[in-house]
């Protein structure tokens, strides 16, 4: 029995040259692994960052995004809940965002100063106009979460 | 703390004098549906082959090829795995051994950097290093979402999907800190794009005014889309040799006296602070008022780390004492106007916090002590990823052996492109140049490679 023709014809875009469109439709899996705690505690309303659990370890810094393993010694780190009171470090609202953001142009960017925390996260602001030094809150994608970092925010504190 | 033990900052060290011999380009543009990848590749092969006065013809050229290292950031882009295989198969060099380089926006300075070590080592004696990227195949949000996977994807991609936006963080911070007028800034756009103008080789050329660049629509605050790097399609080659095989191929070898790589993690957020790493030009008193005198906040979120352990390396390597002196053209992975400024410190043009006087002080011009981005570079020139590093060591190459004119100033080069050379062309050869250097630069600074090549 012969095999019949492909059905889904790939459109002709440019006859001279020649381009075509190939459609591609499917999803990625994505694995958090060691740090699926970290999403699963912003459904819980909390902010769950990482220290080294080595007492020998020089560092034992509190780090949020949280590791796994320690940078400084490949030891496993221990769950932290970090504060949910902070700073603004730097900001930048981005008027033309890439394709698959899932937020509104025109959402401003910021990188958030913890105390104790040797990183400056980076979130979004849900309310208010960005500033340096503003003092924020975190507030928390309890609904309808998306189970991405984007369930992170803060508001003026 | 990032601490440092004694096997960290060890100089790096060629066993045998590496140097390049010929270099060719593809014009870049936004869209280049007449021509495939493997047929850009071919035409820059071509150029750097047929068209840089080598002392042998192609046919022979093709037999003295011993190894092959390709240069292409991201396979979304070209939608093909294993592209080097169909690249390395069209240029007819199997069943030569190749390796295929990836780091980012850095893929070509590495790319450059893994041929080196293949000639310093003497695994290797005439090595080609081909880059290029497709960025084509997709609409520009698109794009810039495939840039954007090369930020954290747990924790960053998704604020934004937008790598301007990333480089804007670092911005409104090195501002806050420094206060760089963003007039300053705007210049280096307005230097860029005119150098451009000068090249039949650019996608983006221009003769723009500070104003323009102000005045433009904001990407993601304080950058303009005219102080972003551009999108393009095309390829770039390199030849690299052992010193022997160098003599055999051209009059006009060139040494490339060192290239060397720093890396700092992919997300500017997890920066440590450390003590100001000093180069040769440097010392601690230069930091004494640096940050209010906290001198050990650095690099902070303005600094990228890894360009000055790369230059910390290369300026080791090759006696390099103040690079402003020392080098006489230089180019700058210029992918945002605040990213220049940030790497005219990070690779001690000027201490930290002072970048900005290299432009205003008039340094980085075609007149001034060292005219920087002369082929008007990612801004006005090109960013076809791949190729970017390697089409800079090119343009740093010519400029060496003296034919700028003869690759940008020729009018058939640019009918060749389908453009018409401008009435009011000028030729940006610097004078007698002995010495060149270029920055290649990944993410927000993850990995960085600083090349130094030296006319013997």
């Amino acid at each position: 029995m012969a095999i019949n023709w492909p059905t889904r014809a790939a459109e002709v875009l440019n006859e001279e040259p020649l381009v075509i469109k190939n459609d591609k439709f499917w999803y990625h899996i994505h694995s958090y692994g060691g740090w699926g705690k970290f999403f699963q505690g912003l459904r819980a309303k909390k902010l769950l960052a990482t220290r080294c659990a080595n007492p020998k370890c020089a560092e034992k810094r509190l780090w949020l995004p949280p590791r796994a393993e320690c940078p400084d010694c490949w030891h496993d780190m221990e769950w932290v809940e970090a504060p949910q009171v902070g700073t603004i470090f730097t900001h930048s609202t981005v008027t033309y965002p890439g394709e698959l953001f899932r937020l509104a142009p025109g959402t401003p960017l910021i990188s958030v100063e913890l105390e104790g925390v040797c990183t400056k996260l980076m979130s979004w602001l849900k309310d208010g106009k960005p500033a340096f030094g503003m003092k924020v809150k975190a507030v928390f994608n309890t609904a309808k979460p998306t189970n991405t970092i984007l369930d992170l925010a803060w508001v003026p504190a | 703390m990032i601490r440092f033990g004694p096997g960290n900052l060890r100089i790096p060290k060629f066993e045998k004098p590496v140097y390049v011999v010929a270099g060719g380009l593809t014009d870049y543009r936004k869209k280049y549906p007449e021509k495939n990848t493997c047929q850009l590749c071919t035409e820059a092969l071509r150029m750097a082959v047929e068209e840089n006065d080598l002392k042998v013809d192609p046919e022979k050229f093709r037999r003295m090829v011993n190894w092959c290292v390709y240069s292409q950031f991201a396979d979304h882009f070209g939608d093909q795995l294993l592209a080097a295989a169909k690249i390395h198969d069209y240029l007819g060099f199997d069943p030569l051994g190749n390796v295929e380089i990836k780091t980012g926006g850095a893929t070509g300075g590495s790319a450059v950097l893994a041929a080196a070590q293949a000639i310093a080592s003497g695994y290797a004696n005439c090595v080609p290093v081909v880059g290029w990227e497709r960025m084509d195949e997709v609409t520009t949000k698109v794009g810039n979402s495939y840039i954007a996977s090369a930020a954290c994807k747990d924790f960053e991609s998704e604020l934004g999907w937008m790598y301007a936006a990333y480089y804007a963080l670092m911005a409104q911070r090195y501002q806050y800190e420094n206060s760089v007028p963003h007039e300053t800034l705007a210049k280096i756009a307005v230097k860029n794009r005119l150098h451009a103008y000068y090249s039949p080789f650019a996608q983006n050329p221009g003769k723009y005014t500070v104003e323009d660049v102000l005045k433009n629509e904001i990407v993601s605050d304080p950058l303009t889309f005219l102080e972003c790097c551009v999108m393009s399609v095309g390829a770039a080659v390199l030849i690299l040799a052992d010193e022997e095989t160098a003599h055999k191929l051209t009059d006009k070898p060139v040494q490339l006296k060192a290239i060397c790589g720093g890396s700092h993690t992919l997300r500017t957020a997890d920066r440590r602070n450390m003590p100001i790493l000093l180069l040769p030009n440097e010392t601690e008193a230069t930091y004494k008022e640096y940050f209010q005198g906290r001198r050990h906040e650095w690099p902070g979120f303005s600094s990228f780390l890894a360009a000055r352990m790369a230059a910390y390396l290369a300026y080791n390597m090759a006696g390099i004492k103040d690079p402003v002196e020392d080098f006489d053209v230089l180019e700058t992975h210029d992918a945002f106007t605040i990213s220049d400024v940030q790497t005219y410190e990070d690779i001690g043009l000027r201490p930290y916090g002072r970048g900005h006087e290299f432009i205003d002080s008039g340094d980085a011009y075609f007149d001034g002590r060292l005219p920087t981005n002369l082929s008007g570079g990612l801004i006005g020139t090109m960013h076809a990823v791949g190729a970017t590093g390697v089409f800079q060591l090119v343009e740093v190459l010519w400029q060496l052996q003296g034919k700028y004119d003869k690759f940008h100033g020729d009018p058939k080069m640019w009918t060749r492109y389908g453009k018409k050379k401008p009435a009011d062309w000028k030729s940006l050869q610097a004078k007698n140049p002995k010495r060149g250097c270029a920055i290649s630069h990944a993410g927000t600074g993850s990995h960085v490679t600083c090349a130094i090549m030296e006319k013997p």
